[in-house]
């Protein structure tokens, strides 16, 4: 009976040797420094935040998904695939039970402790944590390593950091403008220099007026901002229409963005999502500041 | 007897002087409140300031900063913190119990949950308004729900029991707190940021409509509490008691809860949830002069509107030009300040 086990597990093992000879390791370092390594390239992955969704869409590995938290509602497809909860109160059995061999985390988003949690599963994890612009195509360009679709990967890394590049050098240097971006009315809330929208802002020629805060997202005095007098003032709101309290601001004639029709809405996932279209984003935020050049 | 006679005459000429101490230095803290802030204003530019904005010119920026924004909002700290104080201190006396504040009925955590629900269900629905919000309407009318709903449990035929109103109020925080956290799951993490900074509460939304609110609402409850202050006195010395002194209490209960109920929901409709003004801005006042309700109600009503005042001053101005939220600084300076107080007393009591 047993020597009948062993010869087939030779039997298997015979089998398998070759497979896994052929199909290709892959290894990337991550956003929390650790390297991920794979025998082969993850056909079954479940990604915990809906940026992580959309890159894997951008790097060609939309398919392989197999799980995603709610809330992934982009591109399209991402919508019809099975849950596994929400990115702060996702379920390890759920997860495991879509048989992942790769998980994508956030690495602020999901919780302290997550990673640890998630090891404990013996699957392979990837932490993303896009903080810089910069880190978007790094961030497309391993999913897509790791998924085994590279070259999709790195083409649209590539095209995202081409047409980046040239908007900066487009509208990176030219005139200055002060921008308050506007996350919210009421309470007043901004965002300071080290969020990602604030380097799009610099791309696009623009200046936060509270890069210096210390909070990433602070509530700032309304006072402050009719002294930092803003040339725009940029709302994102909840919603993919322009937030009536924007136009709150033109009860002070004199700040520059009323007076000179700097009042702009940007589409927030467009902004506020670290993906590819944070480009669409880019754009119309540099287009609606230019206008304010003439 | 004539030392009984004195000791009252003394607390007397006590509560007189410290009505006036407060009187004076709530005119005192509003002008500190309207000097300060992240733009530094001299004398000059504040009186003209003001001018400017009384005369509804306002096109220079320092009329604009006085006028639009420090004006209402050192406005509304006031009503507000007086509405907490003297709600807070009636709210006591008709339970008897010093751990009373407003939101053991039930008001904040229901009105928390209101504003929750329609943060989180109304989304992008969010955007036809200015003055009252919809996240206020739906605090006001959550608190409300909730008073009602205690109120109900607490009466039957025999009357409205204080203990099982307690009890209610706790239960129905407990529910609306579970509730609140079970919307939260639903939430995005941009709604979850705007609970959080909403629950925290703090005087930046302040503009007119709202002070309009705010000063029908503090204007009517500021006038009818006082005249409940004889009945709060017979109450403490027991519900029976006051019955023999001929006071029918149950409706006075009922005029109490209410006008608490629309006090205190008109506040956290508008300025969030500001705890412990409601709660130790009346235990401070009562160990200063004693119980009587007479001097306690308007005197916790001053000292609430200094508290909150001075606190929002500081929380424009600590971090500037980032906003502190206010329940945090009433907690810092207003502890310390029992805490000492409770020192020095360690027998005190609601009876004191």
């Amino acid at each position: 009976m047993n020597r009948l086990r062993w010869r087939a597990r030779l039997f298997a093992i015979a089998l398998a040797l070759p497979v896994t000879a052929l199909a290709q390791a892959v290894s990337v370092v991550d956003f929390s420094g650790r390297t991920v390594a794979l025998d082969a390239p993850a056909r079954r992955i479940v990604a915990l935040a809906p940026h992580s969704v959309e890159n894997l869409f951008s790097a060609g590995a939309g398919g392989a998904l197999v799980g995603v938290v709610n809330g992934s509602d982009y591109p399209p497809p991402a919508r019809g695939l099975p849950q596994v909860g929400s990115f702060n109160a996702y379920s390890l059995e759920a997860i495991a039970s879509v048989n992942p061999d790769l998980i994508v985390m956030w690495g602020s988003g999901n919780g302290a402790g997550t990673l640890g949690k998630l090891e404990v599963l013996g699957i392979p994890v990837y932490v993303s944590e896009p903080r810089q612009l910069a880190d978007i195509p790094r961030d497309i360009r391993a999913l897509g390593v790791l998924a085994g679709t590279s070259e999709t990967g790195e083409a649209r890394a590539l095209r995202l950091e081409q047409a980046l590049a040239e908007l900066r050098l487009r509208y990176g240097s030219r005139t200055p403008i002060r921008v308050l971006y506007e996350i919210w009315n009421d309470p007043l809330q901004t965002i300071n220099g080290d969020h990602l929208i604030s380097q799009v802002l610099r791309l696009c020629g623009g200046r936060n007026i509270f890069a210096d805060v210390a909070s990433l997202a602070p509530r700032v005095n309304i006072e402050s901002v009719l002294v930092l007098a803003p040339e725009a003032i940029v709302a994102s709101g909840m919603s993919d229409s322009r937030p009536q309290w924007l136009d709150e601001w033109r009860r002070y004639p004199a700040l520059p963005a009323v007076r000179n029709n700097g009042l702009f809405f940007v589409h927030p996932d467009l902004l506020e999502r670290p993906t590819a279209r944070v480009l669409q984003g880019a754009q119309s935020l540099c287009e609606q500041l230019d206008t304010l050049r003439h | 007897m004539w030392i009984i006679n004195q000791a009252g005459h003394r607390r007397r000429a006590r509560a007189r002087l410290l009505l006036a101490a407060l009187a004076a230095a709530l005119p005192l803290c509003m002008l500190l409140g309207l000097a300060c802030g992240a733009v530094s204003l001299g004398p000059a530019e504040i009186v003209a300031g003001l001018q400017a904005s009384f005369a509804g010119d306002a096109a220079e920026q320092s009329a604009l900063i006085i006028g639009q924004i420090r004006l209402p909002r050192v406005l509304l700290a006031a009503l507000m913190g007086a509405i907490l104080g003297m709600s807070g201190a009636a709210t006591q006396g008709l339970f008897r119990n010093p751990l009373a504040d407003p939101s053991l009925i039930g008001v904040t955590a229901g009105a928390s949950l209101g504003a929750a629900l329609v943060i989180v269900l109304g989304g992008g629905l969010l955007q036809g308004y200015s003055a009252l919000s919809a996240v206020s309407v739906g605090a006001f009318a959550g608190g409300a729900l909730a008073v009602v709903f205690v109120y109900r449990l607490a009466t039957s035929s025999s009357g409205t029991s204080v203990a099982t109103m307690l009890l209610a109020g706790i239960a129905i925080t407990a529910l609306a707190g579970a509730l609140g956290s079970l919307l939260e799951f639903r939430a995005d993490n941009d709604m979850l940021r705007r609970i959080s900074l909403w629950k925290m509460g703090g005087m930046d939304g302040a503009n007119y409509p709202r002070l309009l609110v705010a000063s029908l609402v503090g204007a009517a409850l500021l006038l009818a509490l006082p005249r409940h202050a004889g009945t709060l006195n017979a109450l403490l010395l027991g519900e029976s008691e006051a019955r023999h002194l001929g006071i029918d209490v149950d409706r006075a209960r009922i005029a109490l809860i209410t006008w608490v109920a629309v006090g205190v929901g008109t506040s956290v409709a508008l300025v969030g949830t500001i705890a412990f003004v409601g709660l130790v801005v009346p235990h401070i006042v009562r160990m200063l002069v004693g119980p009587d309700h007479r001097v306690l109600l308007p005197a916790s009503a001053l000292a609430g509107a200094i508290l909150l005042v001075v606190a929002d001053t500081l929380a424009r101005i600590v971090l500037a030009p980032t906003e502190l939220p206010v329940g945090i600084i009433t907690a810092i300076i207003g502890v310390p300040f029992f805490i000492s107080l409770l020192r020095q007393r360690h027998h005190y009591g609601m009876q004191s």
